[in-house]
């Protein structure tokens, strides 16, 4: 049943995306776009739900569950800042990015079949798992905004003003400040994160694990601090949040 | 324009124009339209051809004996009639194609006529319905997509780049007629505050004055750049006044944020190089305009499509008359 949740989540966000895609190209606003993912957001609920039963803790064992819940945090995020900022637009670039992480959560072997019940757990290894995921769920969708502000961007510097997209892209000056405030966000729960991964009891091998959770803390502190204290370029800033989302992935390897 | 002079009546006086009317020609109902570009009476009577003669003649007596009348008037009846008064507040009789101010323009002068008691059954549905035409035809086509002057393009893109224009700060390098319309159309929009910098400082003040901004010496505009967002420059100097280096000094103390400089000037006021700097947005005359001529193009291509629209719902809706 938990799986039938993960492919609907899937597939309302596929159809969410493309439909939203096919209006931009048309050059209207894809004003349907959030109740897709609304919808998604719902199934994946449902699955995390699912599998928080079935586990007796927080669902995030397996890799299968981890990128779900980076999914439903990332939806979670586009739901909060997409509409009530009318980045509509947001919810396009976000769903495709869900589609793969759901995805690859859906390919054999990833996902444990039978999950087991969790019979020791601890509060400080939940926090830390938990914050963890959230945190790259906003960092995720501060990289969604910042593949958004450099099309927009190169569209601007080009003088190539005449496509749907354009017009339906938010304007650069509010793209920046939700990337500041997302890259904020997701800085302050990955902290938490950190700072809980400290406080849980540690296993043997986890070095690998701590180490590149410590360097994507740092790499994301150094970013918030250049950018707070001395400023910078929207296109570096966007280049910089793109780049530590994909490079901070390397983290799950070590899970 | 001296005979649309003569007959062009203020927006407080329409009501009273439209009233007015009722009895001057013998009709039963009448609209008055009256903008910088039409004056138009919608009547319906009994008589129809009778209530016109008597316009024509109230009107024939408003101009000099000599003026060329049939030259300057029109007149249509039933279906032709609404059909006009459609196209009117789709914006497709207006000088600037789509424009969206006629329709609000012709609303105003209905509500003034019906607050006037002025009109009734007929001219109560046809305008109603005019609306809701109008209200399709630009809702289902591009007829009012994209800006047709320079000016608005200008303050389109600061829009695309700023949002809300009420945080930005806008400064002017030379008080031209060109730089004057630019800066007005941005702060129609809400900049915030504009400065201005000329060679002449009486004329910057002038300029500063009537857009109640602040004069800056023309020697001084490197150090207000680190603190504006737009820069109009239109200075008539034979050669750059705004190189790269320029704002590349201003660019730390601006914390790197968006630039946009708007060159209106012939020949160009800003060094091309200054548009490879990452967080500006450099656009010259040419490409504005460009960009302007684009949109002229795109909205006479609507035409077809708006007046099939138009002719649709005539046809869908029976107005009376018709």
């Amino acid at each position: 049943m938990d799986r039938w949740f993960l492919i609907a989540a899937t597939l309302l966000a596929a159809v969410g995306g493309a439909l939203g895609m096919l209006s931009v190209h048309h050059g209207s606003r894809s004003k349907w776009t959030v109740l897709w993912m609304a919808g998604a957001f719902l199934c994946q609920l449902g699955f995390l739900v699912l599998r928080g039963e079935a586990r007796g803790a927080c669902p995030l064992r397996d890799l299968g569950e981890i990128l779900t819940y980076l999914a439903w945090s990332l939806t979670l995020f586009y739901l909060l800042v997409g509409p009530p900022y009318r980045i509509s637009l947001l919810g396009v670039f976000t769903a495709p990015l869900i589609v793969v992480f759901q995805a690859c959560a859906l390919i054999p072997g990833i996902l444990t079949a039978h999950p087991t019940r969790v019979l020791v757990s601890n509060a400080w290894g939940e926090t830390h798992s938990a914050t963890s995921v959230l945190a790259y769920g906003a960092l995720a969708l501060a990289a969604v905004a910042g593949v958004m502000f450099l099309v927009l961007d190169k569209q601007l510097k080009a003088h190539h003003l005449k496509s749907g997209l354009f017009r339906n892209l938010p304007p650069v000056h509010e793209l920046r400040i939700s990337l500041q405030r997302l890259l904020w966000l997701g800085g302050a729960l990955l902290s938490v994160g950190i700072v809980a991964g400290f406080l849980m009891p540690h296993k043997q091998g986890t070095e690998g694990h701590f180490i590149a959770a410590v360097s994507v803390w740092l790499g994301y502190a150094l970013l918030i601090g250049i950018m707070q204290v001395r400023g910078m370029t929207g296109r570096r800033l966007s280049l910089s949040a793109v780049g530590l989302f994909i490079g901070s992935l390397v983290v799950f390897a070590f899970v | 324009m001296q005979v649309r002079e003569r007959f062009a009546i203020g927006t407080p006086k329409l009501g009273q124009a439209s009233h007015d009317l009722l009895a001057g020609v013998d009709a039963a109902e009448a609209v008055v339209i009256s903008t910088c570009n039409r004056t138009e009476f919608y009547l319906a009577a009994e008589d129809a051809d009778a209530a016109l003669d008597r316009l024509g003649s109230r009107l024939a007596a408003q101009v000099p004996e000599n003026a060329d009348l049939p030259s300057h008037f029109y007149h249509l009846q039933k279906g032709e009639a609404a059909r006009h008064l459609c196209r009117v507040v789709s914006g497709l009789d207006s000088m600037v194609l789509g424009e969206t101010e006629i329709f609000g323009q012709v609303k105003q002068a209905y509500q003034a006529a019906l607050g006037a008691g002025a009109t009734s059954g007929v001219l109560n549905r046809l305008f109603q319905r005019a609306f809701g035409v109008g209200k399709k035809v630009r809702t289902e086509t591009a007829i009012q997509e994209g800006s047709t002057s320079i000016g608005n393009v200008a303050v389109d893109l600061a829009e695309k780049i700023f949002g809300h224009l009420k945080d930005s700060e806008v400064m002017v390098l030379g008080a031209g007629e060109m730089s004057r319309l630019t800066a007005q159309a941005l702060v129609s929009r809400g900049a915030r505050s504009i400065f201005v910098a000329n060679r002449s400082y009486d004329r910057a003040v002038e300029l500063a004055t009537e857009m109640n901004g602040k004069a800056v010496k023309f020697d001084e505009w490197q150090s207000v750049l680190e603190k504006v967002d737009v820069v109009i420059s239109s200075t008539g100097a034979p050669h750059a006044i705004i190189h790269r280096a320029d704002v590349e000094k201003a660019r730390r103390a601006r914390k790197f944020r968006p630039l946009f400089f708007i060159d209106i000037a012939v020949p160009r006021d800003i060094e091309p190089t200054v548009g490879e700097i990452e967080e500006v947005y450099l656009y010259d005359i040419d490409t504005l305009e460009q960009l302007a001529e684009e949109a002229r193009v795109r909205r006479q291509k609507q035409i077809e499509e708006c007046e099939r629209i138009i002719d649709a719902e005539l046809k869908k809706l029976s107005l009376p008359g018709t």
